[in-house]
Parts: C-alpha cells; sequence; structure tokens
C-alpha cells in the first residue's frame, strides 16, 4: 500500500474527494471556445436597441444583424459595388430614374405571413422615406407595383447613388406589411416576421444575440449552423478575449492593430474593411482671430498629418488629403497646401499677426487628444499658442450648432471626425450652404460648391464625378478652414478560417460569411 | 432596538430622498442637449419634439422631478429610450448579476483577510504579521482594473483557464461559477488587505483592554480569548466596512463588468451615461442607492446587535 493511502478512512476519503472534484469538473464547461462545432463567435461592439430600419433612433441601422434576417433587393458584393440578393430574380437599373426588380418566388416570411410580395417593398421604401432617414430617399418617388412578383422603383430625381447608399443599406431593408402593421406600425428588437437565412434563437441584452439557421430559408444555405453575437463595447476586452479563443472575429483599435502588424495571434488574419472616416481640423472662418485668410493659411502649412498618423495612430491609419476617402472616386493624392512651417510663419508675418492664442476643441479620446497635442506642438513651433478643450461628446457635438447655444461663436479649431458612406456625395452634403450653423461649422459658403454638388448627385459617369469631386475638395482647400488629418481604417482580426465580409462602411455581413 | 430601527428606516427613506434629488439635479446639469444626443443628428424637429414630450423635457424641471417622484412611488421608473423596454424589467435583468459579483468579491475577501488580520493582531512583528502588512498594502495599492488585465493575460490569454467575457450560460450554475471567478478575483483582490488591516488594527486595540487581560490572567484558553471575546469587539468596525464596501462595490464592479463584458448595474450605468438614456440612468442610480442604503442599514443594525450601547446614537 502506498504511503499516500495508508489507512482505509483515507482511502475512503480520497475516493470521496475524487468524486467531488470529478463532479465538479463534469459540471463545469471548458472554455466556451470560439468556432465551438457549428457556432461561430462574433463580437458586437453595441447593443441592439431597434431592428426598425424605420424608428431606428440615433446612431447608424443596425444592418449588421438585418441583413442576416430580412430580405432587401440588393446587397454588398464582396468585390465592392452592389449584387443582386438572394431574395430576387434581378434588378435592373433601366435609366436614371427607374430601377425594375423581380422577386423570387417562395420567399416565405415567418409566423406564417406569406411570401414577400412587391407590396411589401412598396410599404417599406414609402414607409422609410418618412422615416429620420429620409435623407437617404431623397430622390424616391415611388413603386410601381406591377405584380405580386415585380415593380419598378420610380426617382423624382436621377440620383447615382441610390443603389450603393440607399438599397444595399441598412435602409434598405424590406419588412412585412402585413406583420408591421399587425404589430402596431413599429417594433423594436423583436421583429414580427423575418425572412433571411438566420433567425434570432436568443436576445440576452447586454450579454449576446443568438442567430440560428432559418429552417424555412429556401436560398442558399449559410456557411455556419449558429452565430453567437456577444456585446463587447471595449475594443482591448474584444481583443483580449479574441486572444483567449473566445471569439472568432473582433474589431481592433488603432494601437491594437499596430500591434497586431508586429506580431499577430497564430492561426489569424486581419481584415481592413474600410477606411470610410475622414478626420479633419477645421477652423472657424467666421471668428476675428481667424477671418484673415492668410492666418488660416498658415495654419494649414504648420501642421504635419503625417506626424499625426505615426504619433497618435502609430502609423496604421492612412494621411488624408480631402474629405473623400480612400477607395471611392474623387480621392486625392495631394491637398492644395503642404507642411511648410517657414512658409507658414510668413504668411503670418504678411497678415501682421504674433502671439496669437487659440483654443483647440476635441473630443476627450485617446487617438483626438494625442493629435491635438501634435498639433499643439506644430503651432507652437510657428509662434501660435494652442489650449486644448477636450470634451466630452455631449457640448462636444453641439457646439456648432446654432440651435444649441452661443459656443460656435467662440469656437475657433477643432478636431472633426465624420463617417463617409460608399458614394463619395456623402461627404459633402455637410458643407453646403443650409449646412451652416448645423454642421457645417466652418461657416462658409460657395456658389460653385452648390453647383457641383448638385451636379455630382445626378451624374452617373465615373470620370466626370471624378473631376466634380476634386474640385470641389479645391474650393475648401481654398477656405483655408481645413487641415485634413487621418483615414482611421477599421480593422478586424479573426480565424485564419474565416472568410468574414464587410459593408463598405465595415458593419459585418454576418449572413454572407463563409470559411476560407 | 425598536426605536433604533425605526429612527433608522426613516433617516434611509430621507438620505434616499436627498439622493434622487441630488440624482436629478446633476443628471440635467450634464452639459449637451439630451435630445440631440440621444436622437443622433439625423432625427427630425418631429421627432425631437415627440421625444421632448415623451421625456417631459419640454416642462419646467421642478414639474420634471414631481412626475419622476410620483412614477416611483408607483414602481414605475419608464421605459428604455431606444428598445422600449420597462427599466424595471432591464434593471432587473442586470441587477442580480452585480449583486452576487459584489457579494462574492466580499465574501471571499473577508474569508481570507478577517483570518489574516487575526493572526497579524495574535502574533505582532511576527514574520507573518510583516508579510501580512507588505500583502495587505501591496493589494490596496494595485488598481483592480489592473489586476483585471493581468489575470486575463495570465489565466485566459496565457494558461486558457478561466474565461475572458460574459457571465455564463442563464441556469448552467457551473458555467455561471466558471466566469465569476476572475471577475470576483479581480474586484475583492483590494478588499483583502483592507479588511486584513482593519481587523489587525481592531484586534490591537481590543487585545490590550483590561477584560482580555482579566481573561488572560484566569488562563482561558488563547484560542477562546481571540474567537469568543476579541474577535467580537473588534469585527464590528469590520462590519461597517463591509456594509458600506459592499455598497460602494454595487456601482464600483463597473470596471470588471466592461473588461469582462458581464451584464450588471454599473455597466449599464456606464452605457447609459453616454447615450443619455435618462429613464435607464435614473433608475439604475436609484435602485443602486436603495440597495447602498438597505446594506448599510442592515450593517448598523447588526452592529447594535452585537454592540447595544450604540442604539443610544443616531
Amino acid at each position: 500500500m502506498s504511503k499516500i493511502l495508508q489507512t482505509r478512512r483515507q482511502l475512503l476519503q480520497t475516493i470521496a474527494f475524487a468524486g467531488i472534484a470529478g463532479t465538479a469538473v463534469g459540471k463545469f464547461p471548458g472554455i466556451a471556445y470560439a468556432a465551438d462545432g457549428a457556432t461561430l463567435k462574433i463580437q458586437f461592439e453595441r447593443e441592439l436597441d431597434s431592428l426598425d430600419p424605420g424608428y431606428f433612433v440615433g446612431g447608424s441601422p443596425p444592418c449588421d444583424v438585418n441583413w442576416a434576417l430580412m430580405p432587401a433587393l440588393v446587397h454588398y458584393g464582396r468585390g465592392g459595388g452592389w449584387i443582386p440578393s438572394p431574395h430576387v430574380e434581378s434588378v435592373v437599373a433601366r435609366d436614371a430614374t427607374h430601377i425594375d426588380f423581380t422577386l423570387r418566388k417562395g420567399m416565405m416570411w415567418t409566423n406564417g405571413f406569406g411570401e414577400v410580395t412587391t407590396e411589401d417593398v412598396a410599404y417599406s421604401y414609402d414607409r422609410e422615406a418618412v422615416s429620420e432617414w429620409k435623407g437617404d430617399y431623397v430622390a424616391y418617388d415611388h413603386v410601381e407595383i406591377k405584380d405580386k412578383y415585380s415593380g419598378t422603383i420610380v426617382l423624382n430625381q436621377p440620383f447615382a447613388p441610390f443603389m450603393n447608399t440607399t438599397l444595399a443599406s441598412g435602409t434598405g431593408i424590406i419588412i412585412c406589411k402585413k406583420a408591421v402593421e399587425a404589430a402596431g406600425g413599429k417594433f423594436t428588437t423583436e421583429q414580427p416576421a423575418s425572412c433571411g437565412p438566420y433567425l434570432i434563437a436568443e436576445h440576452r441584452p447586454g450579454q449576446v444575440l443568438k442567430l440560428r439557421s432559418n429552417p424555412e430559408w429556401n436560398g442558399a444555405k449559410p456557411a455556419y449552423e449558429n452565430i453567437d453575437c456577444l456585446f463587447v463595447t471595449e475594443s482591448s476586452a474584444a481583443a483580449l478575449a479574441y486572444e483567449a479563443g473566445e471569439l472568432d472575429i473582433a474589431k481592433v483599435s488603432a494601437d491594437t492593430y499596430a500591434r497586431y502588424l508586429k506580431e499577430i495571434p497564430a492561426n489569424s488574419s486581419l481584415t481592413v474593411a474600410g477606411a470610410l472616416q475622414y478626420m479633419w481640423m477645421g477652423m472657424n472662418t467666421d471668428h476675428p482671430k481667424l477671418k484673415d485668410i492668410r492666418v488660416r493659411q498658415a495654419i494649414q502649412h504648420a501642421v504635419d498629418a503625417s506626424a499625426v498618423v505615426q504619433g497618435a495612430y502609430s502609423g496604421t491609419a492612412e494621411q488624408s488629403y480631402g474629405v473623400v476617402c480612400p477607395g471611392l472616386t474623387g480621392r486625392r493624392d495631394k491637398a492644395g497646401y503642404s507642411y511648410d512651417p517657414t512658409k507658414a510663419k510668413a504668411l503670418l508675418e504678411e497678415a501682421g499677426v504674433s502671439g496669437l492664442k487659440l483654443t483647440l476643441r476635441t473630443l476627450n479620446n485617446q487617438e483626438r487628444m494625442l493629435t491635438a497635442q501634435i498639433i499643439q506642438a506644430n503651432l507652437a513651433a510657428i509662434g501660435v499658442t494652442v489650449e486644448i478643450i477636450p470634451l466630452d461628446g455631449g457640448p462636444f457635438w453641439d457646439m456648432g450648432q446654432e440651435k444649441k447655444g452661443d459656443t460656435w461663436k467662440e469656437l475657433e479649431l477643432w478636431i472633426m471626425r465624420y463617417s463617409s458612406g460608399p458614394d463619395p456625395y456623402e461627404p459633402f452634403q455637410w458643407f453646403v450652404r443650409g449646412q451652416v450653423g448645423v454642421w457645417n461649422w466652418e461657416r462658409w459658403s460657395s456658389d460653385e460648391f452648390e453647383d457641383l454638388f448638385a451636379k455630382g448627385v445626378a451624374e452617373t459617369d465615373t470620370g466626370k464625378r471624378e473631376a466634380i469631386y476634386t474640385r470641389m475638395q479645391e474650393i475648401m482647400d481654398e477656405t483655408g478652414a481645413y487641415v485634413y488629418l487621418t483615414h482611421e481604417p477599421e480593422v478586424f482580426i479573426h480565424k485564419s478560417s474565416l472568410s468574414p465580409h464587410f459593408s463598405p462602411t465595415a458593419e459585418m455581413i454576418v449572413g454572407a460569411f463563409k470559411e476560407a | 432596538m425598536w426605536s433604533y430601527l425605526l429612527k433608522r428606516i426613516l433617516l434611509s427613506v430621507l438620505i434616499v430622498f436627498l439622493a434622487i434629488l441630488a440624482l436629478f439635479i446633476t443628471l440635467h446639469s450634464i452639459p449637451g442637449d439630451p435630445i440631440s444626443i440621444a436622437l443622433g443628428p439625423r432625427a427630425t424637429p418631429e421627432i425631437q419634439a415627440e421625444y421632448a414630450a415623451r421625456m417631459h423635457l419640454d416642462k419646467p424641471l421642478y414639474h420634471q422631478f414631481v412626475i419622476f417622484i410620483g412614477n416611483v412611488l408607483k414602481g414605475d421608473l419608464g421605459n428604455d429610450l431606444f428598445s422600449n423596454r420597462s427599466v424595471l424589467l432591464i434593471l432587473s435583468e442586470q441587477l442580480p448579476y452585480t449583486i452576487v459579483l459584489a457579494v462574492t468579491a466580499i465574501g471571499w475577501s473577508a474569508l481570507i483577510g478577517i483570518p489574516l488580520g487575526c493572526l497579524s493582531a495574535v502574533k505582532p512583528n511576527s514574520l507573518l504579521d510583516k508579510i501580512t502588512g507588505i500583502v495587505s498594502v501591496g493589494t490596496i495599492a494595485i488598481p483592480s482594473f489592473l489586476v483585471s488585465i493581468w489575470a486575463i493575460l495570465i489565466f485566459s490569454v496565457g494558461l486558457k483557464w478561466l474565461p475572458v467575457i460574459g457571465a455564463g450560460e442563464p441556469g448552467d450554475f457551473g458555467d455561471q461559477i466558471y466566469h465569476l471567478i476572475l471577475p470576483a478575483f479581480a474586484v475583492g483582490l483590494g478588499w483583502v488587505g483592507y479588511l486584513a488591516r482593519m481587523v489587525r488594527a481592531s484586534m490591537l486595540e481590543v487585545m490590550s483592554e483590561n477584560y482580555i487581560r482579566s481573561a488572560n490572567a484566569f488562563g482561558l484558553k488563547s484560542r477562546t480569548i481571540i474567537f469568543k471575546y476579541a474577535l467580537k469587539v473588534a469585527i464590528l468596525p469590520t462590519i461597517t466596512l463591509i456594509g458600506v464596501g459592499f455598497g460602494a462595490l454595487l456601482s464600483g464592479t463597473v470596471f470588471a463588468e466592461i473588461i469582462f463584458s458581464r451584464p450588471g448595474i454599473g455597466k449599464i450605468i456606464y452605457n447609459m451615461v453616454l447615450a443619455r438614456n435618462f429613464p435607464v440612468i435614473q433608475g439604475a442610480v436609484l435602485i443602486t442607492i436603495g440597495m447602498y442604503v438597505i446594506v448599510t442599514l442592515i450593517a448598523d443594525l447588526a452592529v447594535s446587535w452585537l454592540d447595544p450601547r450604540v442604539r443610544d446614537t443616531l
């Protein structure tokens, strides 16, 4: 007998302990490792507040889930641009204002609401055209219903981005007329009917949304039977969860991206899903200190945007030369000014300005604060003293709006970042005359800019659009009110065995995920 | 005892009322237009007006406060602005996770910290006392979020023993415990040091009292003296500390709930403040205040039960 078990009592005690331990181990599951069987585990950055494309308040529409659950006429293809969705036989732009479509027969709504019909399409778009997302439907007039499955979308004016920015986006989702009306006209996270490759099996707010493949779906079978969408709001927590094997795909921040570029976890890949964000430093052209264009031009020449890319974004962002983002028509590789501190000093001298003191307002997150500090150092080098004012989102987003107080009058410099859609017209809409005091905080306007904006929206020839949007950025340069800084990429880390798919605005199209 | 209980309950009600008033004023003093923050830049004037009416934001502040208090008394905390779910339902889903985390964290730290403090006090200036002192100060000094990150890096990313995110599957007790280990460790570690230091200081004071010397003189066993006579008195400030600490943990678990992506009251307050989702913030803070007051009341009653002299004070 071994010395460890010298008595019968000790032997019994050991067996009993082993039994309890075994039971406990059996009770404790192993870590729920991602890609466990047929379940894909993905990170969702924010809580699911509403799935109703007509009544989604704040932020962007929740298309990453809706695309897996609901019909649409077109989807974003893997090669860029739009493709017909699995719900249609065909979608054809007959001319600049008519789009013919034919739905596939037998695409069934859940909960016994019958087939997806042309009436559902008309109901969905009519509803969207009067919602808070009506901006996407500015050119939409109506749907001509030919029969149960086919119809024509009629536009009230030529609108080149309609397919990409309206029909393929989250606002192009089709909902079931009968079901939504039966539900009282709107819904939040409990869809009255769906028709897509997945169904919502469980939603635990703040924790997980479980998608399971739809047994009634008669389109192509999705690559994964089950998808668990875990709500992880902090990107660094998501990166740690990914490294621990609890997620198959997670969005990464700039600093984590830089770390992964040096050493990526085993069996992992990085995908840059787009860089449709544009960040710039704006100047208030109405402010007495900045009224003289030479002062604004001096500031343009004094800021080294490449230092911002390196210092604040660890080299992971692209340097910006305008508001058109990489990959879009009109993207430039050079701005109308260059980093030239000597010229900046000369311009200040010419303007007779010395000892200039300015305030620079920014959101108080890490990258923006670093950016502000770099700009502060750049401007100090030409004799301009900058006081950085970090702000919470509340006061920050109000400060240039005339309806929200008087801060716009004292606004001098600020760091701003907007998101663009997949069409170059989108960034320009915020700088037209009607936006002065709303989102055009630089407070300038130009007849030529207004004219070009209208032409660009209606133009379908890519070459002509390129010329229009290039000229519009030149006009913005000439105001002296912009220092273009970065285009931040949207980066995801994922298992190498996974081939994810994203919209141009970097939302995950989970229904189209497949094995690599 | 009954008179003391009544006075404490009345005081608790007053505290809750004042806290609600402070919360209300603070929330409405946050810079930024709550309508534009909540609805985003695309909201039409009609949607903004509908929101303002629904939230009573179009009424004077005192009127809003009266409406809020009236609804609270009716048990109606309103609905989430975005999902339209009942705030009470949302909080009832989240609160158990926070309570379990706080109880587990304070529980395990008390189990370790109190005996450590006793041992240190019984053998002052011994090697054990010195080691305990260093460990205690160390655990107090290390920020909890740092403990969380290191714990994740070691036990989850490195060893892959413990999970990082979530709270486990509902109904699966083992899975829930499994997901609780790291957060409870991270939240409770600092309390080990606090409790050990508090118990040590109290015990040293009590051990020098005359009645302890008398007990020694009568030849009572040292174990009896420590656990039956000394600890019973020395534990009083510790009970108060645990009560206050538990209350603080109800909102202080926010870092663990964010880092470990656990549901809970702290995380919901954090997210909802960013979104200016006032009904949920008000409801969550109200529940936290209520819990804090209840736990403090229980701690005070426990102390008054152990030491009847405190019943004469309030």
